[in-house]
C-alpha cells in the first residue's frame, strides 16, 4: 500500500522526511516500509530509484531501473491478509490540503461532512465501494474534522445542507472548488457508485492535463501563494536551518532548489542503515578507534 | 492496469528528475489520461499506518510537495 505525505504541510511530516534523508530535509523522500511501519525494506533516498538501486545497484531490470521489479520481490515476502474491500479509508489531515492535492493530481475529491455518529457508520459503509475496480484509485477522500475545515464552505461553490458527501471539483490552484454532485450521507452505495462515476467522466472530458511549467509560470503571473504548515525551503546540509531564503522553494524553486549543488551529505549506497523508526531523529556516527560505524 | 504502469513509471522517472534537480520548465503533463486510475495513495500516515498493519502489506512511503515555489495545485 501507499502513502504520500506532503513534505511542507507539519513538522511531524518534515521529521519523517529528515528520518529517511540522514537529517536533512529535501522536498521529497521515499522507502519501503514494512507492515510494523518501522522496519525498513529498502535504502532510502530522494526517489524510488535511488532508494531501490542502493540495494539493487544501477542498471538493472526494465527501463525503470528495475524499480517494480525491487518492489514486487519486496511485496512478495509478505501474505496479505484481510480484504481488500475492507481497506481504511483514505483521509487528509485538513480540508484545504486535500483540495490542493486533487488539484495537483487532478482527481475530484469526496468530501464526507457527516455528525460524529454517521462518520463512523460511513467510514466502514464506503470501504467496500471505495474499494471496487471502478472507483479506487480516480479520487482523492477526506472526512471533514470540526477544527481545521470548520471554514471550508468558503471556498466552495455550490454546496447545500449541513451535512452530505460532496463531490469537488477544485480549481487549477487548489485553493477554491465547486459541487459537482452532493449526496446525503445515507445514500445507497449505489446511488453513490453511479454518482461518482458520473462525475469522474464529466470531469475527465472537460478536465486539460495541466502542463506543470505552464502552470508555475501561470501561478508566478498571478501571484498565487499557497501557506502550509512549513515555510518553504530545503535543509540539504542537514543542520536543522533552511538553506535559503524564506518565500521561495517548494519543488523545483529557483536554483536552491532546482539545482544539486555537490552529493547530498548522506549515504549514497550501501545497504539500508538499521531500523529507525520515522520522526526519529538520525543518529550520530559513533566514534571508535580506527574509524566510525 | 497498463495506465497504473504509466503512472509508476512517471513516477520514477519524475524522482529521478527530482533527483537531479529539475527546474519548473524542465517538467511537462503528467501521461496518464484525466479520470483513469492512478495510486490509491494514504495522505495521513496515521490511516497508512492502520492500513498496512491490518492487511500485513508493506508500506511505498513518500513525502513530496505539492507546491512549487508556495504555487498550488501542483504534485
Amino acid at each position: 500500500m501507499c502513502v504520500r505525505l506532503e513534505s511542507y504541510e507539519s513538522e511531524e511530516h518534515q521529521k519523517m522526511v529528515r528520518s529517511f534523508l540522514d537529517g536533512r530535509f529535501e522536498n521529497t523522500a521515499f522507502c519501503l516500509l514494512a507492515p510494523d511501519g518501522e522496519t525498513r525494506l529498502s535504502g532510502t533516498g530522494r526517489s524510488p530509484s535511488q532508494g531501490l538501486r542502493q540495494r539493487r545497484g544501477p542498471g538493472r531490470g526494465r527501463g525503470d531501473n528495475g524499480v517494480v521489479e525491487a518492489m514486487e520481490k519486496v511485496a512478495k515476502k509478505f501474505r496479505a491478509k484481510g480484504t481488500k474491500e475492507g481497506a481504511i479509508l483514505q483521509d487528509f489531515h485538513s480540508f484545504r490540503q486535500g483540495l490542493n492535492v486533487a488539484s495537483g493530481d487532478q482527481r475530484l475529491l469526496i468530501f464526507v461532512v457527516a455528525t460524529e455518529n454517521d462518520r463512523k457508520t460511513l467510514g466502514t459503509d464506503l470501504r467496500d465501494l471505495m474499494s471496487d475496480k471502478e472507483i479506487i484509485g480516480k479520487f482523492h477522500m477526506d472526512f471533514a474534522d470540526e477544527e481545521p475545515d470548520s471554514q471550508w464552505r468558503d471556498a466552495v461553490k455550490g454546496e447545500r445542507g449541513k451535512t452530505g458527501i460532496f463531490v469537488i471539483r477544485a480549481n487549477a490552484f487548489g485553493q477554491t472548488g465547486s459541487v459537482m454532485e452532493q449526496l446525503p450521507v445515507d445514500a445507497t452505495p449505489e446511488e453513490l457508485k453511479n454518482a461518482l462515476l458520473e462525475a469522474n467522466t464529466s470531469f475527465a472530458k472537460t478536465e486539460k492535463r495541466k502542463v506543470y511549467s505552464e502552470h508555475v509560470a501561470a501561478g508566478r503571473r498571478a501571484r498565487v501563494h499557497f501557506e502550509n504548515g512549513m515555510p518553504y525551503g530545503e535543509d540539504r546540509d542537514g543542520d536543522g536551518v533552511i538553506d535559503h531564503r524564506a518565500g521561495r522553494g517548494g519543488r523545483g524553486a529557483g536554483p536552491e532548489a532546482g539545482e544539486r549543488r555537490g552529493p547530498p551529505a548522506g549515504r549514497r549506497g550501501g545497504p539500508p542503515r538499521g531500523n529507525r523508526r520515522p520522526g526519529q531523529p538520525p543518529q550520530r556516527p559513533r566514534i571508535r578507534p580506527g574509524g566510525t560505524e | 492496469m497498463k495506465a497504473a504502469h504509466v503512472f509508476w513509471i512517471s513516477i520514477f522517472s519524475g524522482g529521478l528528475a527530482l533527483a537531479q534537480g529539475p527546474r519548473p520548465d524542465d517538467l511537462g503533463a503528467s501521461p496518464q489520461p484525466v479520470g483513469e486510475a492512478g495510486v490509491a495513495w494514504y495522505t495521513t500516515w496515521e490511516t497508512a499506518r492502520a492500513e498496512a498493519e491490518r492487511s500485513n502489506r508493506p508500506i511505498f512511503f513518500m513525502a513530496a510537495a505539492a507546491t512549487c515555489s508556495g504555487i498550488s495545485g501542483v504534485f
